[in-house]
């Protein structure tokens, strides 16, 4: 078929509606586009230039004035629904449902700015109120909102019509770094709970009977441990024979049976059973600890001072219920458990150790040497002066005072440190305490172009990259945000595109060390 | 025979009164957020020819699947929008998507007569077609067969009658257009006058010194698109961006601020990279009259000689 759209045809403008005769003859309209010439530098007002100029212009408008044509059947037909924001498909979907789309109360669904794009593909046709949406309806109607404006959808469109897959972006899909670390098979629907870990038998492991998530596990097992330790104490003071990991462990599981039947949560950090203190242990009641611990005599068998020669039986109540009253207990053979030894020290140890815990300044010898209180204000003035034998008063004294002490000891890396001015930063370092922000977020996950078989909606796997989109006229990127969404977006590197007025330009900022030729 | 085209030639007097019409229509300017548009490629004609290139954004009808030329809607500058509005060459279409309540009746079943008569004759022009294409090959295999007259005229009839008969057009093969830009009354120019809004004035000073400057500019008969992968507020043509390479790249900057070096080297530096002499403009003072002054100031990276 003749190419049907010569240069030199003039292009009727007033009315862009076809008639049945230009629908019919559209069906063999061409599908290339001219090539664009060389351009010129310098206008040099000649008629070769306007002529080149005109017949540019005229290619110009026969493209740009071109209504989409399509035959019924190709077109899939959609309901726009704008109380949803969505648009509803009303036939089936076609080649675009591999990779666009979702399902919502058993109907197919699209995104506004899906629907858009498919229309200006030529795809699609969405109708409200029973008539057809122009293009221009659709921006107008669909582009509406701060989520999904015309800046958003001018991304989408560019990254689409170059083949990438774009979807939006949803935080809660990103694992958490720890869900990383556990390597946590990934599914993409959220709605079920993690499957728990089993909490194995061990005598760290107390409430087999609460559910809590990973990081709260953490404290309980620490408390545990400490429970554990005042447990053995009280345990141990009864038994005569030397103690045995197994006994302890059934006391232990004793004192837990009691405990939990006493429906205890004891928290220590104080002595009434804070609520705060312990989140995880639902379904425990709160009440205050059991035993008062300022009543209880604990017997310091390391005190020099005083050395029983024997424990008195300690009061029943004290004890687990099944182990009943008790003799008195020989220390003994635990003392020799116990290094008695005193400890040898040099006078100067000793000294110090006696200034340290009982200082009385009327015992210091060289205090009693002062006569008066201007010799003893010299005394202070030249101890001190000896401890800073070498900071001279010229330079520590005044406002400004050197960066380092030469009688510290340092290596070369962080003196280096202390003299840079920028302090280098990796971009998820302290990422993960920054707060949302109401004008930066990711907009779109992106994946690769690959072929249609083997992209799937419901397991995308990892995107190639996330997209934020911005633009020169609003405010400038920083390092805040730059470490806020690099953390939402987990281990993905994130895209900023910048439209300006149709322009978009793509950047990204990738982590690097400077080397420094300095081992640390 | 190739199939009919149809014939698109328009008398010289047509031409010019078409001409004179696209140039003394009022230009629909539609906001989509704060974004202004123009949809209808009339009206991005008369735009052009009135020193207004805008950016089209999106995709072309013939090929929609490419970047390298994109179609309409026509994005304009906020300073390209306001220039047509005080030249009162355009106007602001009113937004009204969120007017219309419920199902129009008349409009639908305006719509639906509209696709059943086109059904219908392009069914018609179907059936032609394919009846010229059937005479034309049958004639073409006569002619290399050389047989009686009678019989083949005998058999083209009889195959024609049973083309007549036999003939079906299926609904699914009707050819249907996704219109671009939003059909309606908005369209009239009196109807246009009078739903007009004004311009959305902004004011910081900023986009007042780009607005001078812009206006001064495309006084002196120059093009100008946007600038901001070139660090800069806008490009300068010196003719048809189609056909020019632009001359400067412009930043306007205010009169009474000063510019750290950093910054002037900076912009200095990225002129002499792509061969653009980088022109700092700053507008005088703010007032009403077309009088004030737009200073120029170009920068251009020489050595010492």
């Amino acid at each position: 078929m003749a190419d049907q759209n010569k240069t030199s045809a003039k292009v009727e403008f007033g009315n862009e509606l076809l008639n049945p005769s230009e629908l019919f003859e559209a069906r063999t309209r061409s599908h290339k586009i001219p090539v664009r010439g060389q351009t010129d530098f310098i206008p040099t007002g000649s008629d070769q230039q306007r002529d080149r100029l005109l017949q540019s212009l005229d290619e110009h408008w026969n493209l740009v004035s071109e209504e989409r044509v399509e035959r019924l059947g190709n077109l899939v037909k959609a309901v726009w629904i704008p109380s949803d924001m969505i648009v509803e498909l009303q036939s089936p979907a076609g080649k675009f449902w591999q990779t666009m789309g979702f399902s919502a109360h058993g109907k197919q669904c699209l995104h506004p700015e899906e629907a858009l794009y498919l229309m200006e593909c030529g795809n699609l046709q969405v109708f409200y109120q029973d008539l057809p949406l122009s293009i221009q309806e659709g921006y107008e109607r669909f582009l509406y909102s701060k989520t999904m404006s015309i800046q958003h959808y001018q991304v989408f469109g560019h990254l689409k019509r170059l083949g990438y897959v774009v979807n939006r972006f949803d935080p809660s899909s990103v694992p958490s770094q720890y869900e990383r670390q556990l390597n946590l098979p990934q599914s993409r629907d959220r709605s079920g709970r993690l499957p728990k870990r089993k909490r194995s038998h061990s005598p760290t492991s107390r409430h087999t009977g609460t559910q809590e998530g990973p990081t709260s596990k953490r404290m309980e097992e620490e408390k545990d441990c400490n429970r554990e330790e005042e447990d053995k104490n009280l345990d141990s003071l009864p038994d005569l024979s030397a103690p045995d990991i197994d006994k302890i462990q059934t006391a232990s599981h004793a004192a837990s049976t009691t405990s939990t039947e006493g429906g205890q949560s004891r928290s220590w950090w104080s002595k009434e059973g804070s609520p705060d203190s312990d989140p995880e242990l639902t379904g425990q009641p709160q009440s205050s600890p059991r035993w008062d611990f300022s009543s209880i005599p604990f017997p310091d068998l390391g005190s020099r001072r005083w050395l029983p020669s024997s424990l008195t039986s300690p009061d029943p109540c004290l004890l687990p219920g099944a182990v009943g009253s008790v003799g008195a207990c020989d220390v003994a053979p635990w003392l020799q458990r116990l290094n008695l030894r005193e400890v040898r020290m040099s006078r100067h140890e000793w000294e110090r150790e006696r200034d340290r815990y009982r200082r009385d300044i009327n015992q210091d010898r060289e205090v009693r040497r002062c006569r008066n209180w201007a010799e003893y204000q010299e005394l202070q003035e030249r101890r001190i002066q000896r401890s800073r034998r070498d900071r001279p008063a010229h330079l520590w004294k005044g406002p400004v005072t050197p960066l380092h002490d030469p009688a510290q000891v340092t290596s070369t890396g962080e003196l280096l440190d202390k003299i840079s001015v920028i302090k280098s930063t990796r971009l998820l370092e302290g990422a993960s305490s920054l707060k949302g922000s109401e004008e930066w977020r990711i907009c779109f996950n992106i994946y690769q172009p690959v072929t249609v078989a083997e992209f799937k909606k419901s397991a995308p796997g990892k995107p190639y990259s996330r997209m934020c989109v911005c633009s020169f006229d609003g405010p400038v990127l920083d390092l805040w945000t730059l470490k806020l969404l690099a953390f939402q977006s987990g281990d993905i590197p994130v895209t900023y595109a910048v439209v300006d007025h149709g322009d978009i330009s793509f950047y990204s900022f990738k982590d690097f060390q400077i080397p420094t030729d300095v081992s640390f | 025979m190739d199939s009919p085209e149809p014939k698109r030639t328009v008398s010289r007097e047509d031409a010019s009164k078409e001409s004179m019409a696209i140039s003394r229509q009022v230009i629909g300017i539609n906001f989509c957020g704060p974004t202004p548009l123009m949809w209808r490629a009339d009206e991005l004609k008369s735009a052009r020819e009135l020193g207004i290139i805008g950016t089209l954004v999106g995709s072309l009808a013939r090929q929609p699947r490419q970047n390298t030329r994109l179609g309409r809607p026509l994005e304009l500058l906020p300073e390209e929008g306001r220039l047509l509005a005080d030249m009162g060459r355009a106007a602001v279409i009113p937004d009204s998507t969120n007017e219309d309540p419920e199902v129009n009746p008349e409009q639908v079943q305006q719509y639906h007569a509209g696709m059943e008569n086109s059904f219908q004759e392009q069914g018609a022009m179907a059936l032609e077609d394919r009846k010229t294409t059937l005479l034309r090959v049958m004639t073409a295999k006569h002619n290399e067969d050389s047989g009686s007259q009678e019989d083949s005229n005998g058999a083209v009839r009889d195959r024609l009658e049973a083309l007549d008969h036999g003939f079906s057009f299926p609904r699914t093969a009707m050819a249907v257009q996704l219109c671009t830009a939003r059909a309606g009354l908005s369209h009239c120019p009196e109807v246009r006058r009078l739903l007009a809004t004004d311009w959305p004035i902004p004011r910081d000073e900023r986009s007042e010194t780009r607005f001078r400057v812009f206006r001064d500019l495309r006084r002196q008969g120059f093009y100008l698109t946007s600038a901001g992968k070139f660090g800069g507020d806008y490009l300068v043509y010196p003719g048809d961006p189609l056909r020019f390479h632009a001359y400067f790249i412009v930043v306007c900057i205010s009169m009474d601020e000063s510019m750290p070096l950093c910054d002037v080297l900076a912009i200095a530096r990225l002129g002499s990279n792509v061969k653009k002499t980088v022109l700092l403009c700053s507008s005088g003072e703010s007032q009403e009259d077309d009088g004030e002054e737009v200073v120029y100031t170009s920068l251009q990276w020489s050595g010492m000689v």
